[in-house]
């Protein structure tokens, strides 16, 4: 039982970095799908392809983020790991939601809305800082997801 | 490959369409040499040799070469296969014509049959020819005899055609609703009205009443055919006013207020041809829509009929503003 607190705050770090990983993968894996066909017809837009492809793997490092402040929260980078009980535990577990499930969500959803832009672009290249905040928007919610983490793990008083 | 990637590679092709200023420069030429130097400079050039100007040739290359470069990507072949079926009935058409040509003494014109069709022509006229229709797809098979057997009886060609254009919409149907993409059903079903109100048009210059023409419509278009039949006791210029419930009522305001005949007809069909673009046109918002395959084909081959208009009118000289009423959907 003694461990317990510490599994669940490392299975909510585990599903915060593993779901936005997931998000962000699966997103970068459609608008990839959608540079690659653009870039067929016009190798040129290499540059402006990769920028918007890369958008949703913003998610992914804020996964990780996530990952290391609840890994440094409970010691584990010390290499001291504070003993928590099973509330505190869930209480990480908690905290590591808003991550896990907007980062998941919004970078399929930034991944489509990129893919979208890069079609954009390659009927009108001119569009391209447009076509760059469109997805934009989508981060927001993933930047928000993760200050509602930041700030819950904070809250949590060991 | 998914439609994400077709829809997007499709977007880099649309570059590739002529646009508006391309077709004014082209019937501004004043000789078809200085028009296919001018497409010369397009994606066209790749067909164009020396002193060639079979234009008609280098059109069909360009559509053979458009089909056979979406075969290697579109992730339903059948998606492309429903879009070239129009092209292998009328090759069948072709064939059975020929046949009954020759059976009078005539010669066949198998030079009118056309690449663009799914199954290759040697193999239509093979089977057609050996009667080994089971080795044809689209049910032509079992439509074929029967072809055989009205032709027999009734001895009149139209009727023939009759029967394959309604196994053709019948496949096509069929075919679309395999497929599972619902807007691709609908956009059959308004290509069924379109050819619904064609046949119309030509029947009521025949002077056809509504009883004896509604065999010439076919069903599974979002009007019934005994309403298009209905068509035929009013005047054309009512006909909008009488489908106006339907989409493609406003269509056929064409008809509308149009003294000289010929130019109403004309009027009517850029109409409907633009009208099955316009169905499929809220798919290019979406970005992974497999109807921008078709909308991409339907805007290729509004292209070639253009290119086709344009070239035929410079070789002929004709008038420069009567070409350009003529195109349509020009951008």
């Amino acid at each position: 039982m003694e461990l317990l607190g510490l599994f669940l705050a490392l299975f909510g770090a585990a599903i915060a970095g593993g779901m936005s990983g997931i998000g962000s993968a699966i997103g970068i894996g459609i608008a990839g799908n959608s540079a690659a066909g653009v870039m067929t017809e016009d190798p040129n837009k290499f540059v402006q392809c990769l920028a918007l492809q890369a958008l949703p793997g913003t998610q992914g490092i804020y996964g990780l983020l996530i990952v290391f402040v609840v890994l440094n929260k409970v010691g584990l980078l010390a290499g001291t790991p504070a003993p928590l009980t099973w509330v505190q535990g869930l209480l990480i577990f908690a905290a590591c939601t808003p991550v896990a499930l907007v980062c998941w969500i919004s970078a399929i959803a930034q991944g489509k809305t990129s893919a979208a832009s890069i079609q954009m672009i390659s009927k009108k290249p001119e569009a391209f800082a447009t076509s760059m905040v469109l997805p934009a928007m989508v981060e927001t919610y993933a930047v928000l997801s993760l200050l509602m983490s930041i700030i819950m793990l904070n809250y949590i008083a060991l | 490959m998914s439609y994400v990637y077709t829809v997007a590679r499709l977007r880099g092709m649309e570059n590739r369409f002529l646009d508006a200023s391309f077709f004014l420069r082209l019937i501004d030429s004043v000789t078809l040499d200085d028009a296919l130097k001018a497409l010369g400079e397009t994606v066209y050039s790749r067909w164009l040799g020396g002193l060639d100007t079979d234009f008609d040739r280098i059109i069909d290359e360009e559509l053979w070469h458009v089909f056979d470069e979406l075969r290697q990507f579109v992730p339903d072949r059948e998606l492309l296969d429903l879009y070239r079926m129009p092209h292998d009935f009328n090759n069948v058409k072709v064939v059975l014509k020929s046949l009954l040509r020759v059976r009078d003494g005539g010669e066949r014109r198998y030079d009118l049959l056309s690449r663009l069709g799914s199954v290759n022509t040697e193999e239509i006229v093979a089977a057609i020819e050996t009667e080994e229709y089971g080795l044809l797809p689209w049910g032509l098979n079992d439509v074929i005899p029967r072809c055989h057997a009205v032709w027999e009886q009734t001895k009149n060609v139209r009727n023939v055609e009759v029967l394959l254009d309604g196994q053709l919409f019948a496949s096509m149907h069929a075919v679309a609703e395999k497929l599972g993409m619902p807007s691709v059903v609908e956009w059959v079903k308004h290509r069924v009205d379109a050819e619904n109100i064609r046949n119309a048009v030509r029947l009521s210059r025949l002077g056809l009443d509504g009883g004896a023409s509604l065999p010439f419509f076919h069903g599974g278009g979002t009007i019934r055919p005994d309403n298009v039949a209905k068509l035929l006791g009013e005047a054309p210029e009512s006909w909008g006013k009488t489908l106006s419930y339907s989409d493609i009522g406003a269509t056929l305001d064409a008809l509308q207020d149009r003294t000289d005949v010929q130019t109403a007809l004309s009027e009517l069909s850029k109409a409907l041809d633009e009208y099955l673009i316009r169905v499929l046109e809220k798919a290019k918002y979406t970005m992974d829509a497999p109807e921008n395959v078709i909308l991409y084909l339907l805007r290729k081959d509004m292209e070639a009929r253009n290119l086709r208009i344009a070239l035929v009118c410079v070789a002929n000289g004709l008038n420069r503003e009567f070409v350009r009423r003529l195109l349509s959907h020009v951008r």
